[in-house]
């Protein structure tokens, strides 16, 4: 032993995983992965563009029941143990970097830290909270005579809630008091300072609060998956494995069922055949050549930008506006939640990274409240940026920068944050359009997305108020100085459902009126957004599609009249050991 | 033996300090006790500490998400200890049968769940060659043990004679004898007919002190004995299975230190009950977040166990010691 001269770290360096062919999710989970099975001229039944939050689940569930499914990723297929770090910066490669142009009044900051690309898409980084919609989500036109009612209601997607919180699974207290009251399959998170600082602050303005949940990381092991460590990594793709991600929880079961998932596969357009009806997908592999796959069913799931964006880069004779645009509804109506950050400083130690971002909310102002003058409402919630996340909310919040940016940023550790999560309503002129100027292409030459986005009266209205409100629960809570970031969360809309193909792109399980055998099935279906984070409601949406495409399968895939029934739970398809497990329902 | 009537601690010489109002009852309740024939009072305490432990276990087995299904069998079971109990206060057949039968697979639980806590702190990373760390943050390694206390009581009471056997005379006669004919059985379930059990349940006092001492030092680590108050169990721990030990071997030790200790471990109990509740209250939230403050503020029932080590002594203090064959 050479030390201290020698420079190996202490005790050797760590050691290489070894090559044995097996891909890494996570530190115990290894899966095999078969290479390309289908070939081009094959006739698969599904093609799915996108593996993330909603085409993970239906590319498990399809190959579950038995069908020849192609998963389409444009970004990488994540081995965990290789590719991913415990880092802030060393993180970046998680998200969706390529261009895409932003206009509008209130542009909103794309880019990083806004939409997956790689397996798992958005569920590789999302924090996980995961509550559900409430009722008056699914009827916001009916009520308040704003937004848009959504084609379904509530007890349609309930069930689909219940079996995904098994699945993911979710941990959260045994009794939820908002929306429709539920309990959670998982037993509550310890708290973090900042959970303690939201609980403190709210319980002495007499708010209710809930603590340690609704949130998607494990709080107990499971299987192949360790429960969580509390080291708030998660938005950089937790390396444990305890927070789930369509990549650990969907992946492995569907690829065990013989899906195939064709990755860093880029599709560039959706071709229609003569009689209408798609017949597959165009798509650059990783070296950049074209191909085309044929498929008896095409399904967009490729995020509320990139799914308007294909389908807009897919016009041809007969859908000259672009795919499924015979409403002219497509890339309109895009929504972003009000996402405002209000951080606070506290004479005792806080330590943000302490515990995962997401573990404590209250949905109190959740509703329409007619004494406010503003429609639907608003959630308050944990978030725990990383340092670099941080200086630049100092930066934006208190215009720091130099010296003073660098005290702020050595002062992190008594600082703690709450997100602003604020219902959006549904506009018109917010859009994902093509681009049209020249250098405004990908690298495979296609057209980029311009996102355009204005806040409107209500909007206003609701931030201001929600901000206020929520700097108000920091200063209960004890902090000494209170600072706010502006900021926009989750993207979804601009390829809406609903009842009418008048003035909606697709029908209530996401069949686009146009073309008979074309599906669209991520956040982009959403009609009007709530103030619940999307995630648990795209995954249920799908899964609940995915029951649909398995009943009417004939239908679909001969374009025969398919019944518009609801088309009842298979509880069958869940992953292994997910259904029934936990802690027994409260209904 | 009587010369020195003034330095006898038994509990009987004690009994005759107790001012006249209580005398007669508190003398009943010692011949009781001394003679086995407290059934029915034990099996409702047998009762009352079986559902404060399906309660305990019910939530922090809720913390650990009921990831394995073994980890309903306690809650299962110490709920139905606490019925069949409940009704051994009122029948003797009960007591005999479903109390006793439940309270033997309630201890066999215990063991069982001893094996998958010990299972549990070596499945963590480091296992064993980390054992202060892992013993800190994995399953309490003795709580299944110490679950199985009310179970040890179960078990006990089931064998006793009940508080209306003296109207029956039969106390008059040599119990032992009666018993003898009776069972055909001259063993140890005779000795606890009739209350002669001092130094067996001397062992036992000591054992589960030392696993209490054990849980409330790895506890209270954990937060490095921020308040001063928090070593007292500790301390307290060697001076009590100290007594119960030297109470094998001399009855002076069982009549003098064993009960000072005990009593001194139940107040603590008590005390240290108070700063608990004070510690739950004192969370973010307080008594608004009564759920999720009991599951992670300090645990509410935990000095009780303390108290009971106590109590227990007590017990050995009370009853009589084994007759020499
Ligand atoms: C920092 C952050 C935190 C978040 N936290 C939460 C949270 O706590 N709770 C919550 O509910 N939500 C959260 N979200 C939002 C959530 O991640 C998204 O709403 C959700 O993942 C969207 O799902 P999706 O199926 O619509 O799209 P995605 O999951 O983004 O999946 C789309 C996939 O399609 C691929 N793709 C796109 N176009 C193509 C193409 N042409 N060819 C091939 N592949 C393509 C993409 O690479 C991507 O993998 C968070 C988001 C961010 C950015
Ligand atoms: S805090 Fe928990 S869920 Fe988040 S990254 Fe760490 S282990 Fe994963």
């Amino acid at each position: 032993m050479n030390w201290p001269h020698s420079k190996s770290p202490l005790g050797g360096a760590f050691e290489e995983p070894e090559h044995d062919g097996m891909h890494r999710l996570g530190p115990m989970q290894r899966i095999s992965i078969p290479r390309r099975r289908f070939r081009d001229e094959d006739v698969v039944d599904y093609v799915i563009v996108g593996v993330g939050s909603a085409g993970g689940v239906l590319l498990q569930r399809l190959a579950r029941a038995g069908f020849d499914v192609v998963g389409f990723e444009a970004g990488p297929f994540w081995d965990t143990e290789r590719d991913w770090v415990s880092d802030e910066a060393g993180s970046h490669n998680l998200y969706w970097n390529d261009l895409r142009i932003i206009g509008g009044k209130d542009p909103l900051a794309l880019g990083s830290n806004n939409s997956g690309k790689g397996v798992g898409g958005g569920s590789v980084h999302w924090a996980a909270f995961t509550p559900r919609f409430h009722p008056s989500d699914f009827e916001v036109y009916t009520r308040d005579g704003v937004g848009a009612d959504w084609p379904i209601d509530y007890e349609d997607i309930e069930p689909y809630y219940e079996l995904l919180e098994q699945e993911m699974p979710v941990a959260g207290p045994a009794w939820y008091p908002w929306g429709k009251p539920h309990g959670h399959p998982y037993a509550p998170h310890p708290m973090g300072a900042v959970g303690d600082a939201l609980i403190t602050g709210c319980t002495r303005l007499g708010i209710g609060v809930s603590a340690g949940g609704p949130v998607a990381i494990l709080s107990a092991s499971r299987g192949d998956r360790p429960h969580c460590i509390y080291r708030g990594f998660c938005i950089q793709a937790c390396k444990v494995g305890a927070k789930a991600s369509t990549l650990i929880t969907h992946v492995p079961d569907a690829l065990k069922h013989g899906a195939e998932i064709r990755d860093t596969s880029m599709v560039s357009r959706i071709e229609i055949g003569k009689d209408g009806r798609a017949t597959g997908v165009h798509y650059f592999d990783a070296e950049g050549r074209e191909h085309f796959q044929r498929a008896r069913c095409v399904i967009v799931s490729g995020y509320a930008i990139e799914t308007p964006r294909l389908l807009l880069n897919s016009a041809c004779p007969g859908h000259e506006r672009g795919l499924a645009n015979s409403s002219g509804t497509l890339g309109k109506y895009l929504m972003a939640q009000a996402g405002n950050v209000i951080l606070g400083r506290f004479e005792e130690l806080i330590r943000m990274y302490k515990a995962p971002p997401a573990h404590a909310l209250t949905e109190e102002f959740y509703e329409t409240d007619p004494t406010r003058d503003f429609a639907r409402g608003f959630a308050i919630q944990t978030v725990g940026p990383l340092p670099i996340a941080f200086a630049k909310q100092m930066m934006a919040a208190k215009g720091q920068w130099g010296w003073g940016l660098r005290r702020s940023m050595m002062d992190y550790n008594h600082w703690a944050a709450f997100g602003l999560l604020g219902e959006i309503l549904p506009w018109a002129d917010n859009t994902v359009e093509l681009a049209t100027g020249a250098n405004e292409k990908d690298r495979f030459g296609l057209p980029v997305a311009r996102v355009s986005f204005n806040l409107h009266e209500n909007d206003k209205r609701l931030i201001e108020f929600g901000k206020n409100k929520t700097m108000d629960v920091m200063r209960a809570a004890g902090a000494v100085e209170v600072v706010q970031e502006q900021r926009f969360a989750h993207l979804v809309g601009a390829a809406r459902m609903g009842k009418s193909p008048h003035d909606s792109v697709c029908d209530k399980f996401g069949r686009t009126w146009d073309v008979d055998n074309l599906f669209v099935m991520d956040g982009s279906v959403m009609p009007t957004q709530g103030s619940a984070n999307p995630g648990l409601t795209i995954q249920s949406l799908a899964a609940r599609t995915a029951d649909y495409l398995i009943s009417n399968h004939s239908a679909i895939q001969s374009g025969a009249k398919r019944s518009l029934e609801e088309p009842g739970i298979r509880k069958t398809l869940s992953p292994p050991g997910t259904f029934r497990s936990g802690i027994p329902h409260l209904r | 033996m009587n010369s020195l009537a003034l330095f006898d601690t038994s509990p009987k010489a004690l009994v005759k300090f107790v001012p006249p109002p209580f005398g007669g009852l508190v003398r009943t309740a010692l011949d009781h006790v001394r003679h086995g024939r407290f059934q029915r009072s034990l099996s409702l305490m047998v009762a009352a500490t079986s559902a404060v432990s399906a309660l305990e276990v019910g939530y922090e087995h809720y913390r650990g998400s009921y990831s394995n299904p073994v980890m309903y069998t306690p809650v299962v079971l110490s709920g139905a200890l606490a019925v069949a109990s409940f009704a051994a206060v009122f029948s003797r057949r009960a007591a005999q049968t479903w109390m006793r039968w439940l309270s033997w697979i309630t201890l066999l639980d215990g063991v069982v769940g001893f094996g998958f806590h010990i299972r549990g702190i070596r499945r963590k990373p480091g296992g064993w060659r980390m054992p202060v760390t892992n013993l800190v943050m994995g399953p309490p390694l003795f709580a299944p043990l110490l679950f199985g206390t009310s179970a040890y009581l179960g078990v006990l009471a089931s064998y006793l004679q009940r508080e209306e056997d003296s109207e029956t005379g039969s106390y008059v006669l040599d119990a032992l004898a009666v018993g003898r004919e009776l069972t055909g059985r001259d063993d140890w379930r005779n000795d606890i007919r009739v209350g002669r059990f001092q130094k067996h349940f001397c062992i036992v006092v000591a054992a589960y002190t030392v696993c209490v001492g054990a849980e409330s030092w790895y506890s209270h680590y954990k937060n490095n004995f921020a308040y001063r108050v928090q070593w007292s169990p500790i301390l307290l721990t060697p001076l009590l299975s100290g007594a119960a030990l030297g109470s094998l071997k001399s009855e002076r030790v069982a009549n003098t230190l064993l009960p000072a200790a005990s009593a001194l471990a139940m107040v603590d109990g008590v005390v240290g009950t108070y700063f608990h509740v004070r510690g739950i209250l004192r969370k973010p939230g307080g008594r608004t977040k009564p759920l999720y403050n009991t599951l992670y503020g300090p645990p509410i029932f935990a000095p009780m166990l303390f108290a009971a080590a106590g109590m227990l002594g007590m017990m050995a203090y009370l009853v009589r010691r084994e007759r020499s064959r």
